[in-house]
């Protein structure tokens, strides 16, 4: 912690130290508007080839500095419009450029700068990628971010734990396959490896951008199946200020043998949040509280959350950013559903609301928090450097029969330097620094350390542009020997028409992730469904090799996009919980050599004006494989079929739009015969309509709007229908 | 013509999305066996396991039961099959013919052969019985309909409290 404390304040002495050397260049300033004159926020502004990049604040204004005079290539690209590339004469200190795009429901959206860790300028990137825009979230009037991720093709959530192209599966919370960024701040757990999506409101997201493939030659560790970056609201200039309230009722069991409450659950919260800013500095801070009776019994919720960022430009193309966030969770814990004989079972083989009676007062504490501090300095359109310090804390304590507790810190520094030599090269190198730290009645008492170096290229060859890179990683458990990992990655674009940037292109790339165990995987001492989980301290680092190719097409027939992409990932020493005869312990073991491969496609159209339709079809074939035999078949709780429907319409201040999600019944799921195996596919269907006007804005969200009744996990029951209202005001 | 087609088919994808999710999802599961005509429910037992013990099973009687000879001639099914006893609870199950049954009984066998006599309770202790929900310290009525089952009639059986057939019936022999 004292660590992190004194990065944090180096950093700031480094931001000040730059703002008293000062800096050159013109500046360039003015808006990005629509076709109509309003204002478009978030819209990304670069100078193409170079490291100057911003995004607009919400009254649609940028300001860049370190310009060179002369004529400059600028690129403006925003989430549903038509990107702009123009030549910009700039001859004086200060320049001033209004912007308008033309509204284009099927231009993609830009690649994001954090994910990516460079500007890409309109140019797509060689492994897919997918956004959950500012626009989606308000529309979907979600209370966290999975809820909002969940509908992104490609993606599934198993019970709180992401699934990009089937990469996780369902380990209870013990790891994840995929990294969470904020801001490009690494956020993983740093004794599970897991992810608290409740971490941050969903109120304090801009946007969320998605990696899918392996992204462990930029990222590291937990990066094997894909990175989410969430992005969090900027300080715009002037006072702001913003009012969300929210309400709904959960639907009553579909069957009267189900009743297990005389009323409806009911859940309620509100956030606010309030911001100033000017061109030199902002500050806000934003806290909310959220109750929820849950759906099922013994599923009451309660959560509080506040959040704060501050902005400092400290000189002209020097930036620092201090943010952090603190949420508190009480939550019951309804274990598993209740089975025959296990609670007043009315008859019935089980009873997917009630719980066992022997897991009444089962509940969790949580409380988890972080602080983070970035700057970057461009000192020159051809040259920049970034760092950034991080502090992740998460305290849970798991009240049940038994209490159990863990506290896990992760404090993270990285530093990269950002060169474009020309206008068709960059070239990106850094030094990443992560150490985690444990103390826990299950885990017990260990700390992990990873550092890290990386370089990544891209180059323009002709048509094609070409990406290269490779990081190495070494990890040390307890102060002990090093493990080395090495994480390299190449990856092509190619147009394929003479429509620039918003014609087709093909892509591929193949790159090698891996995942580092966590304290928790290794150290675990606990018991689960009745036997025994020992520890495994030698558990060795999954990784495996992914490759894609994949094409997007220019609008076709002017009303229809397609992008396709073919994945194949081998994997090895996947860390599975293998049940050891016979002692008849369970033990985290590196036992599965396993293949995914698939084809997903989406397609976007706006056939009539103002509706767009989303379709998203994945098909995930997987195969495992245990070390030392010739067992095959699939990988656990990896549905076979995933899809995505979608369509939004809108009319004045007026829009109504539904989500269809479906995954077929997943054809495996792990310790089959110690748990109850019933399971059946997800069909769910969300319906939403928003009026807006002016600073006020409601929305109404029927979740699972058929009430469908289905479980993802063994024993555990998914969300009913929900009818939710939401009331922002924003100023 | 093309965005026709679109359009058809875009709202045949959302119907067919509705309609295959008006269908299937998880569905009540009753302990019943389908297609049983009787009675069925589950057993919840309290207290350690006797020894001698050699079954428990479950009778029905469609009056209640005056003396030992009613209790044996009278029972349904005469000869009934035991339920798993070790576990805390257990799910049971037995055909009947349609009528209304005014005590439904659970009976713990001790180590022995029965003869379908009079003298069998010597060998029987009563476990414990459906109760009436309005009022548990009456036995409880269940109606098996014509072509169906009576579901939920659940139970406690008490092991470390087993009670003599004379504490509910006369017997003038054993």
């Amino acid at each position: 912690m004292h660590g992190t404390i004194a990065l944090l304040l180096a950093l700031a002495l480094s931001a000040a130290a730059l703002a008293a050397q000062g800096s050159g260049g013109a500046r360039l300033h003015g808006t990005v508007r629509d076709d109509q004159g309003a204002p478009i926020g978030h819209a990304q502004v670069g100078v193409r080839g170079t490291t100057l990049f911003t995004r607009t604040d919400a009254s649609g204004r940028y300001r860049l500095a370190q310009v060179s005079t002369g004529t400059v290539h600028v690129r403006v690209d925003a989430v549903g419009y038509a990107g702009v590339d123009t030549v910009v004469a700039i001859s004086a200190d200060s320049a001033s450029v209004d912007f308008q795009l033309r509204f284009s429901p099927l231009t993609l959206a830009p690649v994001s700068t954090v994910i990516e860790k460079l500007p890409h300028f309109g140019e797509r990137p060689a492994t897919s990628v997918a956004q959950v825009s500012e626009r989606d979230l308000d529309r979907r009037a979600v209370n966290t971010v999975d809820e909002a991720v969940d509908h992104v093709p490609g993606i599934q959530f198993v019970n709180g734990q992401i699934n990009i192209r089937g990469s996780t599966g369902y380990i209870q919370g013990l790891n994840s396959r995929v990294l969470l960024t904020v801001d490009g701040v690494p956020m993983n757990q740093g004794d599970r490896g897991g992810i608290d999506w409740d971490l941050l409101a969903v109120d304090e997201i801009e946007s969320v951008d998605i990696l899918k493939g392996a992204g462990s030659s930029l990222y590291g560790s937990a990066a094997l199946g894909g990175v989410v970056n969430v992005t969090t609201r900027d300080v715009p200039n002037g006072w702001h200020s913003r009012l969300r309230f929210t309400g709904g009722v959960y639907a009553d069991p579909p069957y009267a043998i189900w009743q297990f409450r005389g009323s409806p659950g009911l859940q309620g919260g509100a956030d606010l949040s309030a911001s100033y800013g000017n061109d030199v500095a902002g500050g806000r801070i934003a806290l909310g509280d959220r109750h929820s009776d849950g759906y099922r019994q013994q599923d009451n919720d309660d959560h509080f959350h506040m959040a704060g960022k501050t902005r400092w430009e400290a000189s002209p193309g020097v930036r620092v950013d201090i943010s952090g966030a603190w949420a508190v969770n009480r939550y019951d814990v309804p274990l598993s559903w209740c089975k025959r004989g296990k609670c007043d079972d009315r008859g019935q083989v089980f009873q997917p609301f009630k719980i066992d009676t022997t897991e009444r007062g089962a509940r969790t504490d949580s409380r988890k928090g972080y602080i983070a501090a970035q700057i970057r300095s461009t000192l020159s359109p051809q040259f920049a450097w970034q760092a950034r310090g991080s502090w992740l804390r998460t305290h849970f304590t798991d009240i049940r029969s038994t209490t159990e507790y863990g506290v896990g810190d992760r404090f993270g520094t990285e530093a990269r330097i950002e060169a474009h030599p020309d206008s068709n090269r960059s070239v990106l190198v850094g030094g990443e620094v992560t150490f985690s730290r444990v103390a826990s009645d299950i885990f017990g008492s260990h700390t992990q350390a990873e550092l890290a170096a990386y370089g990544q290229s891209e180059q323009q060859m002709g048509n094609a542009r070409v990406s290269g890179g490779a990081r190495l990683d070494f990890l040390a458990v307890d102060g002990g020997s090093l493990t080395a990992v090495a994480s390299p990655r190449i990856g092509v674009t190619i147009p394929t028409d003479g429509r620039g940037h918003d014609g087709g292109v093909w892509r591929a790339s193949i790159g090698r992730g891996f995942r580092a165990p966590t304290i928790a995987e290794r150290f675990v001492h606990t018991f689960a469904l009745g036997f025994e989980v020992i520890p495994n301290p030698n558990l060795r680092p999954e990784t495996a090799w992914s490759f894609e190719i994949g094409h997007t097409t220019g609008p076709l027939l002017r009303f229809l996009r397609l992008d396709a992409a073919f994945f194949w990932t081998e994997a090895h020493d996947l860390i599975e919980p293998a049940l050891l005869t016979p002692s008849d312990t369970i033990q985290l073991q590196n036992v599965v050599r396993a293949r995914l491969a698939g084809v997903d496609a989406t397609i976007i159209g706006a056939p009539i004006p103002r509706l767009i339709t989303t379709l998203g079809y994945t098909y995930l074939s997987t195969r495992r494989r245990l070390a030392g035999d010739s067992t095959t078949g699939p990988l656990a709780f990896r549905p076979r079929h995933l899809l995505t429907l979608g369509a939004d319409y809108a009319v004045g201040d007026l829009d109504v739009g539904a989500d269809f999600r479906f995954a077929s019944r997943p054809e495996r799921i792990e310790l089959e015969g110690f748990v109850d195996p019933r399971r059946v596919p997800v069909k769910v269907l969300d319906l939403r309509a928003g009026w807006s006007r002016g600073p006020v804005e409601f929305r109404l969200l029927v979740a699972n709007a058929l009430n469908y009744i289905y479980n993802l996990v063994p024993e555990t029951l998914a969300p009913v229908r929900t009818v939710t209202l939401t009331a922002v005001w924003a100023h | 013509m093309l965005r026709a087609v679109f359009r058809v088919g875009a709202v045949v994808v959302l119907i067919a999305g509705w309609v295959t999710a008006c269908d299937g999802g998880l569905a009540p599961e009753p302990i019943c066996a389908r297609g049983l005509i009787g009675l069925c429910g589950t057993i919840h037992f309290r207290g350690s396991i006797p020894d001698s013990t050699d079954a428990v099973f479950v009778a029905a009687y469609l009056t209640f039961p005056q003396t030992c000879n009613d209790l044996i001639n009278n029972r349904r099914p005469v000869i009934p099959g035991s339920v798993p006893y070790t576990d805390s609870a257990a799910a049971y199950s037995m055909a009947l013919d349609p009528g209304t049954y005014h005590w439904v009984v659970a009976v713990w066998k001790k180590v022995g052969m029965l003869h379908v006599s009079p003298a069998d309770t010597a060998l029987l202790r009563v476990a414990g019985y459906y109760r009436n929900p309005a009022d548990t310290s009456q036995p409880g009525v269940v109606t098996v309909p014509k072509g169906a089952a009576a579901g939920d009639v659940n139970f406690v059986a008490h092991l470390d409290s087993l009670r003599p057939a004379t504490d509910f019936v006369t017997c003038t022999a054993q």
